[in-house]
């Protein structure tokens, strides 16, 4: 049986592995199911980035609806993903430190790192560089939902904080308490 | 009383001075037409006890049912006697209690002035003992040659009053009277009593020697018409009579005296206890049904037990039985082999060393006159001719008993040596699993399947080969530890070896080489290559295994990374195609290069 790939409404590319249906499957096998989960991640992880997502539920995978369908199901297998299959996904996630729980304490949700804090830090500082607020004081809100469109758009304050103290260890960024809430002031850095 | 005799209740809470009082209403004709001897005046108890027992014909003999209607409990259902001429009815005990002390008179007006605190079953008989205002006593109106209590009066054993034979508390004192077998007299003096009324219908000649304890107004002058005498008025002096009155309307309402055999019980278990002893009650009732049962089951557990004796004794004897059927068989084969002279060669190959060498004990006379021997037997004399004749007959007689003993297994004490009795074993098994193999004994003719158990399937799983062999053992069985022991040599005694194969789960099988893992991974993985997903059932049709088997076998697969499982849709996403179903898979991950998006 030919495996093929195939490209979704959202235009995302799907692998040749997602129209397999074992690919559903928690696999008893170890070694097996290592393989699986692996090209399940990096399935989660690519298309998070395609879509902007952050967050991925357990009833994302027992529902229908929401953002995550295109991967999560494949009608034309009539296949899903297992909720339990996703939780042992999460585990590994949270494993490999590309993920954590979120919120913290229960493993019902997780907020995908598809850029590592480190990562997200850079795309931050360039972001300030590049829109010119270097030495001005930012709310967390005027970098989450900028009036024009960011790479940082969207991202959770919780990334967002993560990154913005990797920048303050390297001097980058100073957090600033503001009468609302906390504001940062970004600087060239060395 | 019978409680379907009641026509209506009323109930007056009581004002001031005047006690609470319950006024029960009966069917007028009852009274009126001379039927009253059926009423034992006597109880108030909402579980009064039946009038109409079962009672015995006097012309006929025929015993009539109890739970006929008032009218046709009068006369005899098969001869039409009135039963009015018979004198002893049969009673159950508690009517007898019942009517001992107040023997029936006619239309009635009762007043019971009842102590409210006696409990339901005490009060019938509390209640009777007041209750006899204007009745033929039995001592006088009765002629009946049963009577038997003869003193006119008890002296009381404390304050000696003389009370009325029919007392059985003091009048004074209470204090109980000594009544000699009363419960043995009850239902003789009862049937004395009972004909008396019936037939005079007149006012009782003598008043009895103590006075009615009437405390109330006793009207006996109403005239029979008279619908006041058709009920029964129980006052109570100290309370109760509101939990009286319940359980009255509740009797009334669920008409239990409808289903006579439990009104009957009931009444027997509510009765007091001072007549269960009555010889009679074995006769009828629900005391008579249990002895019946009791009866009975103590028969059958008698046949049993002689039945399981003569099981005994064929027991005893079956030891000696076989012995003398292998001694019979012993001297056959003997007189055999002295007349056929090269057929001690073909003895069975698992019999080499036994005692009995039963070489040619075939149950049939054909196998036995064709059976293939290694060297043919020359000329058969005339003798063995007639001979083997008669001794067919005696094997297959004996055969038909189940006593032959040509295919008798390897057993213990055949074989001294324990390696050389396993070894011996391992051989007979692998008879069993491959069929007989030629130059050993030759035929498999005692086999009703020439060919073992794994001629046809490759793989057989060890509990079934363990039942075929002590099967086909017959006797002597061999344990599991010991099967155990054989299994390790089978690989020596069969070709192609037959070898001892356990799955992770436990399962233990005996394979042929065709079924080792590495054979079976390599087939499974071409199938499925060629074929795409399969299920476990097409695997195990595809194999020719049991449906457990393949499953195990492919789980061994599996855990070697060969294939991979599609569980299917668990639910939701259409009509999956697996079904819940586990679909094999080669493994597609194994090599596989990402080609999605990055």
């Amino acid at each position: 049986m030919a495996l093929s790939t195939h490209t979704t409404a959202s235009g995302f590319l799907l692998p040749s592995i997602h129209s397999a249906p074992p690919f559903f499957t928690q696999q008893p096998n170890a070694s097996t199911q290592s393989i699986v989960g692996e090209q399940w991640i990096r399935l989660i992880l690519a298309y998070a980035r395609h879509r902007n997502l952050f967050t991925l539920r357990i009833e994302d995978a027992e529902t229908t609806g929401g953002d995550w369908d295109e991967i999560l199901r494949n009608e034309r297998i009539h296949r899903r993903l297992l909720p339990s299959h996703l939780s042992f996904l999460f585990s590994e996630m949270v494993s490999k430190n590309i993920a954590v729980y979120e919120p913290p304490k229960q493993t019902r949700s997780v907020l995908l790192y598809w850029r590592l804090p480190e990562e997200w830090a850079e795309v931050l500082h360039g972001w300030a560089i590049s829109t010119a607020q270097l030495n001005t004081i930012l709310t967390f809100y005027e970098i989450t939902d900028p009036p024009i469109e960011s790479p940082l758009t969207g991202i959770p304050v919780t990334i967002l904080r993560r990154a913005i103290t990797v920048l303050n260890k390297t001097g980058r960024a100073q957090i600033i308490g503001v009468a609302d809430g906390e504001g940062v002031r970004f600087f060239a850095g060395t | 009383m019978d409680l379907s005799y009641i026509n209506r209740t009323e109930y007056y809470a009581g004002l001031f001075k005047s006690s609470a009082k319950v006024t029960i209403y009966l069917y007028a004709g009852t009274g009126a037409n001379g039927t009253a001897s059926n009423f034992p005046s006597s109880s108030t108890n909402q579980d009064t006890e039946n009038v109409f027992e079962s009672w015995e014909c006097e012309v006929c003999g025929n015993r009539n049912p109890p739970g006929l209607s008032p009218t046709a409990a009068k006369i005899c259902a098969l001869c039409g006697v009135p039963r009015s001429s018979v004198p002893i009815p049969i009673k159950t005990p508690a009517a007898a209690a019942a009517s001992t002390s107040s023997p029936p008179n006619q239309g009635y007006h009762l007043s019971l002035s009842l102590p409210a605190s006696v409990l339901p079953s005490a009060l019938s008989s509390s209640a009777s003992l007041s209750a006899h205002p204007n009745v033929p006593q039995p001592s006088n109106t009765s002629g009946s040659a049963v009577q038997t209590r003869t003193p006119s009066s008890i002296a009381c054993p404390a304050c000696t009053f003389l009370n009325h034979p029919s007392m059985r508390l003091c009048e004074m004192c209470s204090t109980p009277l000594p009544r000699l077998a009363s419960s043995q007299t009850q239902p003789q003096s009862e049937g004395a009593a009972t004909p008396g009324p019936t037939r005079t219908k007149s006012a009782p000649s003598s008043r009895p020697a103590s006075p009615d304890l009437g405390d109330d107004n006793d009207d006996d002058g109403g005239g029979e018409g008279d619908p006041s005498r058709n009920m029964i008025k129980l006052s109570f002096r100290k309370g109760g009579d509101k939990a009286f009155y319940a359980v009255l309307k509740r009797s009334l309402m669920g008409k239990a005296w409808e289903g006579k055999a439990i009104g009957k019980g009931r009444s027997n278990i509510s009765s007091t206890s001072n007549v269960t002893s009555d010889p009679n009650t074995g006769r009828s009732g629900i005391h008579g049904i249990m002895r019946t049962v009791e009866t009975s089951a103590q028969n059958t557990a008698t046949d049993m037990s002689d039945a399981l004796k003569d099981l005994e004794a064929l027991m005893v004897k079956a030891k000696d039985m076989v012995r003398l059927a292998a001694e019979l068989n012993e001297r056959l084969t003997a007189s055999s082999t002295t007349t056929t002279t090269n057929m001690t060669t073909s003895t069975l190959s698992i019999t080499s060393t036994q005692s009995l060498t039963p070489s040619l004990l075939s149950p049939s006379p054909a196998s036995t006159s064709s059976s293939p021997s290694p060297t043919p037997s020359p000329t058969p004399t005339l003798i063995p001719s007639t001979e083997p004749e008669e001794a067919t007959f005696i094997r297959s007689s004996l055969s038909q008993l189940g006593l032959q003993m040509s295919n008798a297994p390897v057993t213990l004490d055949m074989i001294r040596d324990e390696r050389k009795w396993i070894d011996e074993l391992a051989r007979e098994l692998a008879g069993v699993l491959q069929g007989r193999r030629n130059g050993e004994g030759g035929e498999s003719r005692n086999r009703a399947t020439g060919t073992g158990m794994m001629k046809e399937r490759g793989i057989v799983a060890l509990d079934e080969i363990w039942g075929g062999w002590n099967r086909a053992r017959g006797i002597a069985l061999i344990p599991p530890s010991t099967f155990l022991l054989v299994l390790p040599h089978l690989p020596n005694h069969t070709t192609p070896p037959i070898r001892l194969r356990t799955f992770p789960s436990g399962l233990s099988v005996l394979h042929t080489p065709a079924y080792t893992h590495a054979s079976f991974a390599s087939r499974l993985a071409s199938l499925l290559a060629l074929m795409g997903p399969r299920t476990t059932m097409d695997v195990a049709g595809e194999e020719r295994l049991t449906v457990g088997l393949a499953r195990e076998m492919i789980g061994a697969v599996e855990a070697d990374g060969e294939v991979c499982r599609d569980e299917g849709d668990a639910g939701g996403g259409g009509n999956g195609v697996g079904g819940g179903e586990v679909r094999w898979w080669v493994n597609v991950f194994r090599g596989y290069v990402w080609d999605g998006q990055e």
